[in-house]
């Protein structure tokens, strides 16, 4: 991945030789908390809902009668317009994802704000995704990271167009990216055509007004219990909030994620609770950094009785990479499916404009990958039972849902 | 083991043809070269819940995770562990008509990789100590939970799974005798009591060379990858075992009686499937035509059910809306799927079926559309190893011949808007659809 900087627009470019299909994404750093939750969520759904010259409709079937495709995501700290499409569209798509950026309408407000509302009264029709929601939510608490499905809810009616027509112009008031992945023949042609007809992405250093939020907010553990007396299973969700990228934790806290219960199916967690006990189908770890904050969990579907025993045993894994060193295949084995997972998730070119700009992003730089691995591979097994020690220290927040008569204190 | 056939078939957006093994014991192998720096080995067997009776239902997929656990080189663990230590991501999934084990691993371990892989299909030997004990699933549970009470959690969490509850109830109701009637997953009765016996004898009858297909994707030596897989599948000789009872399997491409069927939970909304059956995946003129239905009726934002009744309705009431078609050896599956205000019930089935009808009026326009999504389809497939992957799977297992995927975009430029017609119309009517709903419990609820 290549940088350059033209009239103030940050342009970066890859080539992927004889690929069929270029993808263009365009980043937007939000700096601050959004007036209320699910405003940029609002915002990102109605770029997508009509411009000046395409009603939502006439837009949707420009872009698909050539299969565009164009996706616009709020994410934590960005809105992230993406788009994939065949080479010979470029000019086409690249002129209606402008339209759309530049001259939205946002006049569908009220019906979008229904549907919405909808799709989100669906979602949480799924046990999991009301046991996810509530961890986040009490996780960060009044923090922006908080912004979860029943939050958002509660605000959207509050909601009004001048906000989000105010959201957009801070949208595009911050810093900036377009990243472009594809089968490049001429990079200075891409790099003017963007200088000459985006102009609107110039990138402008603005202060980030969010506050870091490193550890979880709570003096002892906590556990909240959601009920659902029909469910079939308890499912649980355990974490911690920890360091991000900027911290020396980070890659000592992805080599743990790793043993513990990311690599696959050959983890601690997978071996010791679903393959010797038979606790569940589904378990594992997470840990996920953001610009202000990280998130440690583990998770389980187990049968309803099994939640004490599920719960001791994500002790006793993470006990045991605390108290005891792990051996050098293991460790080792661990950096290189870390490698081999980065590789395997950076094969399209969708995947790497999204990763590249990710970083770009987040002022990691264009050689993250890199360096991250590099720390990676210098990871000791004391640093590894360092982040495991660290885990067990702080308090945690446990979320469960199962029927009530398996409440647990 | 020896080549008998090797051909060059080409692949919609693949630099080079795949060249095609065939071997003397009926085994096959296909290999497609694509830059990358993962390669993706995956062995696609010709079984599924398609060669289950009522009572092993469910045994395609528990052997599935069975031949994780160990083999006379390799004991239980020690596959997923090597692998994942190489940086693979490894896996396998059951389907109706097939069962795949899939590795993708940076490309300079190939070789382990494929040397395992093999072992693990030819070799699996069940381990009475991994299965766990036979019981009663409605009784008390074994102290020793092994896998066999893996998979009944998996089943659990499927009935957790709203989406998947409609669809088990639908499926039901779409068939009369055909073993695509029942899960895949089967049921815990099952599970809880198949004997290792069964299982055994289950992959002996099906994990036959000619019932297989090796697939290698990535950069890598022809000559070398043949040899390393003429070195490692050792098949071995189970001609002689007493062979596993499918049921009958006569093709059934029409619903015989159409009926809704309901079914309640804790939610706040409504969830509606309905199903249509359709001829085998193998027509193809026919299963390009329900692609391009399919578009047309409920992919994007453009498509007919999410412009009408998301975008533009006249009263507002579903949240998600979509179409799709799955297709099956002995026969595909058209469905609708929606997620709406459960008091809008009758309106919302009134609704789609008329949205069926409305498929006797399709625009050069729409067809247009959908013929270009179904091309760009196959170039979005080729962009990673994996896909490439699944997507020769699929015709090489389901359809048993993988020109058709070349032979699709030729087919599909000789189809218009006629032809839909008239596809619509034979499969898709509204009273050959089938109907399942999950709606909020609550006092006056149906039963039929």
């Amino acid at each position: 991945m290549k940088q350059y900087n033209k009239n103030g627009i940050n342009i970066l470019l890859k080539k992927t030789p004889l690929t069929p299909r270029t993808s263009v994404c365009l980043f937007f750093r939000t700096n601050k908390k959004e007036k209320f939750f699910g405003l940029n969520s609002l915002l990102a759904r109605l770029l997508l809902q009509g411009t000046k010259q395409y009603s939502a409709k006439k837009l949707a079937l420009e872009f698909e009668k050539e299969c565009i495709d164009v996706t616009t995501k709020a994410k934590q700290d960005y809105i992230k317009c993406g788009s994939v499409f065949l080479n010979e569209d470029f000019n086409l798509a690249l002129e209606l994802i402008k339209d759309l950026i530049l001259n939205s309408t946002f006049e569908d407000f009220e019906k979008e704000v229904f549907k919405l509302k909808g799709e989100i009264i669906s979602d949480l029709d799924s046990p999991k995704f009301r046991l996810t929601d509530c961890f986040v939510k009490n996780l960060f608490k009044n923090h922006p990271y908080s912004s979860t499905h029943t939050k958002i809810l509660n605000d959207l009616d509050k909601i009004t167009k001048k906000d989000v027509i105010e959201a957009h112009k801070q949208m595009l008031e911050g810093i900036k990216a377009i990243v472009v992945v594809g089968d490049i023949k001429d990079e200075n042609k891409i790099i003017e055509y963007f200088s000459d007809n985006f102009n609107f992405m110039k990138s402008n250093e603005i202060k980030d007004e969010v506050e870091d939020i490193f550890k979880n907010d709570i003096s002892k553990d906590e556990v909240i219990f959601l009920s659902k007396n029909d469910a079939s299973q308890a499912q649980i969700l355990q974490g911690w909030i920890v360091d991000s990228f900027n911290s020396e934790m980070c890659a000592k806290y992805a080599v743990l994620n790793n043993v513990l219960g990311s690599s696959g199916l050959s983890s601690r967690l997978f071996v010791n609770l679903r393959d010797k006990q038979g606790l569940a189908y589904t378990v594992r770890s997470q840990y996920e950094t953001l610009l202000h904050s990280g998130i440690f969990n583990m998770y389980i579907g187990t049968s309803p009785k099994n939640i004490e025993k599920s719960l001791e045993g994500f002790k006793i894994e993470l006990q045991k990479l605390a108290d005891i060193p792990l051996d050098d295949k293991e460790l080792l084995g661990a950096k290189e499916n870390i490698s081999g997972r980065l590789k395997y998730f950076t094969q399209n070119n969708s995947q790497i404009a999204a990763v590249d700009g990710y970083n770009f992003m987040m002022n990691l730089g264009l050689d993250y990958n890199e360096r991250f691995m590099k720390e990676i591979f210098s990871i000791t097994k004391e640093d590894v039972q360092q982040a495991a020690k660290k885990l067990l220290e702080m308090p945690k927040l446990i979320t469960i849902i199962a029927p009530d008569k398996y409440k647990i204190n | 083991m020896n080549i008998v056939k090797k051909e060059q078939i080409p692949y919609p957006y693949l630099k080079k043809p795949l060249s095609v093994y065939t071997f003397n014991n009926g085994y096959k192998v296909v290999l497609a070269k694509k830059d990358s720096q993962i390669i993706n080995i995956s062995s696609w067997i010709k079984t599924g819940s398609i060669n289950e009776n009522k009572d092993n239902n469910g045994v395609s997929h528990f052997v599935e995770h069975l031949l994780f656990k160990g083999t006379t080189k390799y004991k239980a663990g020690c596959f997923d562990r090597a692998m994942e230590e190489l940086g693979g991501i490894i896996n396998a999934a059951t389907w109706k008509d097939y069962t795949f084990y899939y590795i993708n691993i940076p490309k300079e371990h190939h070789k382990i990789a494929l040397e395992m892989h093999s072992d693990m299909i030819v070799d699996a030997l069940f381990p009475k100590e991994e299965i766990g004990p036979e019981f009663d699933p409605t009784g008390k549970m074994p102290e020793e939970k092994r896998e066999r009470y893996v998979v009944i959690e998996e089943i659990k969490m499927g009935e957790d799974n709203n989406w998947r509850k409609v669809y088990k109830n639908l499926n039901n109701i779409m068939y009369e005798n055909h073993p695509y009637k029942r899960e895949v997953i089967g049921t815990k009765e099952i599970i809880a009591n198949i004997s290792q016996e069964e299982i055994k004898r289950y992959y002996q009858t099906f994990y036959s060379p000619n019932n297989i297909t090796t697939i290698v994707v990535g950069e890598f030596d022809e000559e070398e990858i043949i040899e390393l897989i003429q070195k490692n599948f050792k098949f071995k000789d189970n001609s002689n075992i007493e062979k596993c009872v499918c049921d009958s399997k006569i093709p059934e491409l029409e619903i015989k009686n159409p009926k809704t069927v309901y079914d309640y939970a804790d939610i706040n909304t409504g969830f509606i499937m309905m199903g249509a059956l359709c001829d085998s995946a193998k027509n193809l003129k026919e299963t390009i035509a329900l692609d391009l239905i399919s578009t047309i009726l409920g992919d994007g934002k453009s498509s007919r059910l999410y412009s009408e009744l998301i975008e533009n309705p006249k009263e507002p009431h579903y949240y998600q809306i979509d179409s799709c078609h799955y297709q099956f050896k002995d026969g595909d599956n058209f469905f609708i799927e929606a997620n709406f205000d459960a008091n809008k019930k009758d309106i919302v089935m009134e609704e789609l079926k008329n949205h069926l009808e409305k498929l006797q009026n399709i625009t050069p326009e729409e067809l247009k559309k959908a013929k270009k999504r179904a091309k760009v389809n196959f170039a979005q497939e080729s962009e990673m190893v994996a896909d490439i992957a699944d997507s020769i799977g699929y015709w090489a297992t389901v359809c048993n011949d993988i020109s058709l995927a070349q032979k699709y975009l030729n087919t599909l430029e000789t189809i218009d808007c006629n032809y839909l017609e008239k596809i619509a119309e034979k499969y898709l009517s509204p009273n050959k659809i089938a109907v399942s709903l999950l709606l909020p419990k609550g006092e006056n609820n149906e039963t039929v």
